[in-house]
């Protein structure tokens, strides 16, 4: 067990510049999740941090040694691939011993090792078999179970579940958790699922186009996101998002959208003339009589999902928008609706795309 | 399209559906038969035959095959072509096969610069005539005007140097590895396509377990590429007992000195065209004709239900 931390790592392919400067620092036993569009460079850094591919700059640090220079197997980790990577002419309790008879560890520590792992993943009835003879679900135990018997510092899990199924998928998420709780070993685990990263997460780390955007507990992601990119990416529907500018009446800032819905704002670093981007989440649109500033829009499609139903709508210039209805009785589609936010669930973002904290009253 | 093919299958019945197989099957059956079959049940068939002095073909069974074991101006160049061509075989097993493993695990290094380069280079001999090798490579090691001996001066190995390919002890082991260089491409080529299909993952993760490449190589991707290598050990061994081309053009249709060279194809070449003192039998080279398609049959049957099935073949 032990803290990782990374200081300004940069990793570039020939001239493609991949990760930018990433400094993070991860706490002893803390699950770490990963998350970020396909191509921004997740698995790029988890292969770094393994030792698999070289930095381009940058320092590693892993407990208290640096491990640039370390090969992957000195440097007390573990992985999870993708594919479950397991040796297919191997069966499963040679998959889970190959490292370490290599290693050159006594059989009777193999023994003790590979009994634990396989009553901790219950794979009594799979030791024998070979991989081709296992489901998804049993292939990633045995990967899980081969990273288990290395009792590493940190395990490294790139996109672990993405082959499964969605009930599966699902079931293996708890495990991992459970795991989790049971090992108390620090975790860095990439995903490019966000109900993943909020559910397995205690720190959700945002990457885009090789930078980290956001680092921050699932929920402090979701209610003050840092910038425009965190607050498109995290929730789902995405929040709805509406550029306006702002004009100076007297005393008073005024947000004003394309369709005429107007916010009184304030914070010192909004100045008139200034383009603002309002946020809204699908699931703090409000609707009817309100006491809050409201715009009216068309309702063009309806999503129904049972407890709520999504409503996709469009305002009187166009710009799209959804929102989300709870009960029964949703409006139809064509029917024009009434809608409006609590000023404190409203997001706002400047022209530079960070957040503006507390902007709207 | 097999949905097609069932429902024309399903909905003709009798002449309809002869028809069909007719028309689907008739050309390939035709030309394997007219080029394949016949000429193979004709050898066998001549085989079977014998003439007498005015030249007419009497029916003499297994005579020949008798005759070719058994009768002392047969049996002894039969088995020293047959003892040779063990021999030949050998030699690309030990040389060709491992070399060409060795080269395509090297070339399939992800750090490695100019794979290209060498993969062609490598390849090259290959792609030339055999004439073109056997004249290069008498010229390359003739005591006479060739560059070995040279060479081997150079370094101060002048010493080493013999007329190799005029030597009873050593002319077909150096044909032999003439043809291992000029081959070693194939079995290169059909091992690195095995090796560049084994997934990066597998090999990310034996790193991870602490392997180092070397051991890599022999405990992941060498047991991952055995159906590959058990198909390469299956055409070097029908390809060496078809052997020709080489000893006929480096060392003619005698394959000096004194038949040290002699494989069954050149035996079979002798027999069939005759040479020299040596008068041409149509019904003697059929019958040696007949013996290397049922030495390679047995091969390939040994390595078909003894071998390939112990190969398990992965997918990932
Ligand atoms: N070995 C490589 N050579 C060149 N480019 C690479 C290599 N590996 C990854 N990349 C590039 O790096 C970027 C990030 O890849 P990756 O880390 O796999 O993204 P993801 O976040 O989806 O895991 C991609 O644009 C990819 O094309
Ligand atoms: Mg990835």
């Amino acid at each position: 067990m032990a803290r990782l931390n990374l200081d300004q790592v940069s990793k570039s392919f020939g001239t493609a510049e991949i990760l930018k400067a990433v400094s993070l620092s991860i706490e002893d036993g803390e699950f770490v999740v990963l998350v970020g569009p396909s191509g921004c460079g997740k698995s790029t850094l988890l292969r770094l941090i393994a030792g698999l591919d070289p930095m381009t700059s940058g320092t590693l640090q892993i407990g208290d040694r640096v491990v640039n220079d370390l090969a992957p197997a000195e440097r007390k980790i573990a992985m999870v691939f993708q594919s479950y990577a397991l040796y297919p002419h191997r069966n499963v309790r040679d998959n889970m011993t190959f490292g370490l008879k290599f290693s050159g560890m006594k059989k009777d520590e193999i023994d003790r090792r590979v009994a634990e792992a396989t009553r901790m993943l219950q794979l009594g009835e799979l030791l024998e078999r070979k991989p081709r003879d296992l489901s998804g679900g049993q292939r990633q135990r045995v990967a899980i179970g081969r990273a288990i018997v290395r009792e590493p510092d940190v395990f490294l899990f790139d996109e672990p579940l993405s082959n499964l199924d969605a009930a599966l998928r699902v079931s293996t998420r708890v495990e991992i958790a459970r795991l989790h709780a049971m090992l108390r070993a620090t975790m860095i685990y990439v995903t490019h699922d966000q109900t993943e990263a909020m559910t397995l997460a205690d720190r959700i780390v945002v990457m885009n186009k090789g930078r980290i955007e956001q680092v921050g507990a699932p929920l402090d992601l979701y209610f003050t996101p840092a910038n425009l990119f965190v607050a498109g990416f995290i929730g789902s529907p995405g929040m709805n998002l509406f550029s306006a500018h702002l004009t100076q009446a007297a005393e008073t800032l005024t947000a004003t959208t394309g369709f005429g819905y107007a916010l009184p704002v304030k914070g010192a670093t909004l100045a008139s003339a200034a383009s603002v981007t309002i946020g809204i989440r699908p699931e703090h649109v409000l609707f009817g009589e309100t006491p809050y500033q409201a715009f009216s829009a068309r309702v063009d499609l309806v999503e129904r999902l049972g407890e709520i139903s999504y409503l996709y709508c469009a305002t009187v210039n166009g710009t799209p928008l959804i929102a989300e209805w709870r009960g029964r009785h949703t409006p139809s589609v064509g029917d024009t609706v009434k809608l409006s936010a609590d000023p404190g669930t409203i997001h706002m973002f400047g022209a530079d795309g960070t957040r503006v904290p507390d902007a709207v009253r | 399209m097999p949905e097609l093919t069932q429902s024309a299958l399903s909905s003709k019945s009798g002449f309809g559906r002869l028809a069909l197989l007719v028309f689907f099957l008739g050309p390939a059956v035709v030309i394997y038969a007219a080029f394949s079959v016949y000429p193979l049940i004709a050898t066998m068939a001549l085989a079977s035959f014998t003439t007498d002095q005015a030249g007419a073909y009497h029916f003499a069974g297994i005579d020949n095959f008798i005759l070719l074991l058994t009768d002392k101006d047969w049996r002894g160049p039969f088995w020293n072509a047959l003892g040779n061509n063990v021999l030949f075989f050998i030699i690309h097993m030990l040389v060709q096969n491992p070399i060409g493993i060795a080269i395509a695990g090297l070339l399939s290094l992800p750090a490695l610069k100019f794979r290209a380069t060498y993969r062609t280079l490598i390849f090259m001999p290959t792609m030339l005539s055999v004439v073109i090798i056997g004249f290069a490579w008498n010229l390359i090691l003739s005591p006479l005007w060739g560059v070995s001996e040279g060479f081997l001066k150079f370094f101060g190995l002048g010493s080493l140097f013999q007329p190799w390919l005029g030597l009873e002890g050593s002319a077909l082991i150096t044909i032999g590895l003439i043809s291992v260089w000029q081959f070693v491409g194939i079995p290169l080529m059909l091992i690195y396509a095995a090796l560049l299909n084994i997934p990066e993952e597998l090999v990310d993760a034996a790193r991870i377990d602490g392997l180092s490449h070397l051991r890599i190589f022999f405990h992941v991707k060498l047991p991952l590429i055995m159906p590959t290598i058990g198909l390469v050990s299956i055409l070097t061994f029908v390809g060496n007992f078809n052997a020709f081309d080489l000893v006929y053009a480096i060392k003619g249709a005698l394959a000096g000195p004194n038949f040290s060279t002699d494989l069954l194809g050149t035996f079979f070449y002798r027999t069939f065209f005759g040479n020299q003192l040596q008068l041409g039998s149509p019904t003697m080279g059929a019958t040696v004709a007949t013996a290397m398609f049922l030495i390679i049959l047995m091969g390939v049957c040994v390595y078909l239900f003894l071998v390939q099935r112990r190969l398990e073949r992965h997918s990932f």
